[in-house]
């Protein structure tokens, strides 16, 4: 019996489905925004992606993701979690996985879909029946001691993204300790430091997600 | 980079058990180790025991299981391995402590397993990660703490007692 492997240049969104990626953190981090940053690096590049938003009992994220003119509208969902937003990217992610799906059958070359959860607080982790693979924002406003608080969203991620770097001497934060405590909880696992209104360190986000889920390296 | 796209079935079926019975007396037969907190993920970069870099992006409705086979060819073959699991046992020493634990476990939102007096809960990170969280019963000696594999914790308690705390009463004040 024979298997032959395929080169990696095949397209894999047709044969397999989109790439699922989360984005989550506590409100006001900067979910949406890295979002918005994000999406046109992605086109830029290529990529055919969607969007699904998550808000507590609104769409807010998702008009405003809509109004911006960077994406089709028709490319942006929403879903009303009703409840604690991490009750439906992780206890019961049913609501996120159809309209994941939904999307997939919309538009059938998708290669990607970025899943933003409502904010939520330092214990917020991704099913990954969900997503393939999961990024974590936090700000530096938010204050310097959240890595060392551990928190499950801060430790499981597969991406931190500490975000607001450009506030950081306004608000008393060493950003530099702040850093290498992240990198230290984290055991190594990435760290990304943006300042998503000048774009800074947006390529950087969009590179670790193309190599994790897209495998273009 | 080899791009794996299906789970071609399990070695223990016969249909693949004869021929990876030969390719592995031929030293054919390349492993890769999966980590269990990895073994739940359709898309993933690994390499394997020899050094062959994966790209596995698998449909939805299938997921990596120990013993996946993912190639199978006239001269190699690749299959999966999951990295056992470790557990920490937490053994509360009365009723009330026992409570309180629970309680603080169903917090945290951690996957637990029940053995009996004792309560097993998988490690995902760092064993000081999870005991940080617990660290007021455990300097009280109100809960002992060891860190088990996953061949003794299949001993202490069956796989299909697993379960994900989700009480949650932690404020969610910032919602």
């Amino acid at each position: 019996m024979l298997h032959n492997p395929r080169p990696i240049d095949d397209d894999v969104g047709a044969q397999v489905g989109a790439a699922r990626v989360g984005i989550g953190g506590p409100v006001g981090s900067g979910k949406t925004a890295l979002i918005e940053a994000l999406i046109p690096v992605l086109q830029r590049r290529g990529i055919d992606f969607a969007v699904v938003t998550n808000d507590l009992v609104t769409k807010e994220d998702a008009e405003r993701l809509r109004r911006s003119g960077l994406i089709d509208p028709a490319r942006v969902s929403a879903v009303e979690a009703g409840a604690c937003p991490h009750t439906v990217i992780r206890e019961d992610p049913t609501l996120n996985i159809a309209a994941g799906d939904e999307l997939e059958m919309r538009f059938p070359r998708l290669e990607l879909i970025l899943f933003e959860s409502g904010g939520d607080n330092l214990a917020s982790t991704f099913s990954l029946d969900l997503v393939d693979w999961w990024i974590f924002v936090i700000d530096v406003a938010g204050g310097d001691d959240i890595p060392r608080k551990r928190g499950p969203g801060l430790l499981r991620c597969d991406l931190l993204v500490v975000n607001k770097i450009d506030l950081a001497p306004h608000v008393g934060v060493d950003l530099d300790r702040m850093l290498v405590e992240a990198r230290k909880v984290r055991d190594g696992q990435p760290v990304i430091a943006t300042n998503l209104k000048t774009c800074t360190g947006v390529e950087a986000v969009a590179d670790a997600i193309s190599a994790a889920v897209l495998f273009r390296i | 980079m080899l791009r794996i796209d299906r789970v071609l079935g399990s070695r223990l079926e016969p249909e693949f058990s004869e021929e990876l019975h030969r390719l592995e007396h031929q030293g054919a037969v390349d492993v890769v180790t999966v980590p269990a907190a990895d073994l739940a993920r359709r898309r993933l970069l690994i390499a394997t025991r020899n050094g062959e870099e994966l790209a596995i992006a698998l449909p939805r409705n299938e997921k990596l299981f120990d013993g996946a086979v993912l190639l199978l060819e006239d001269d190699r073959a690749i299959v999966v391995r999951a990295a056992t699991e470790r557990w920490l046992r937490l053994e509360p020493r009365s009723i009330s402590d026992a409570v309180e634990l629970g309680y603080q476990v169903g917090n945290l939102h951690w996957r637990v397993r029940f053995g009996g007096e004792v309560l097993l809960v998988a490690l995902e990170g760092r064993p000081e990660d999870y005991t940080a969280r617990i660290e007021n019963l455990i300097a009280a000696r109100r809960v002992a703490v060891t860190v088990l594999d996953e061949e003794t914790v299949d001993a202490l308690a069956p796989a299909d007692s697993v379960s994900t705390a989700i009480a949650h009463d932690h404020p969610h004040d910032d919602h």
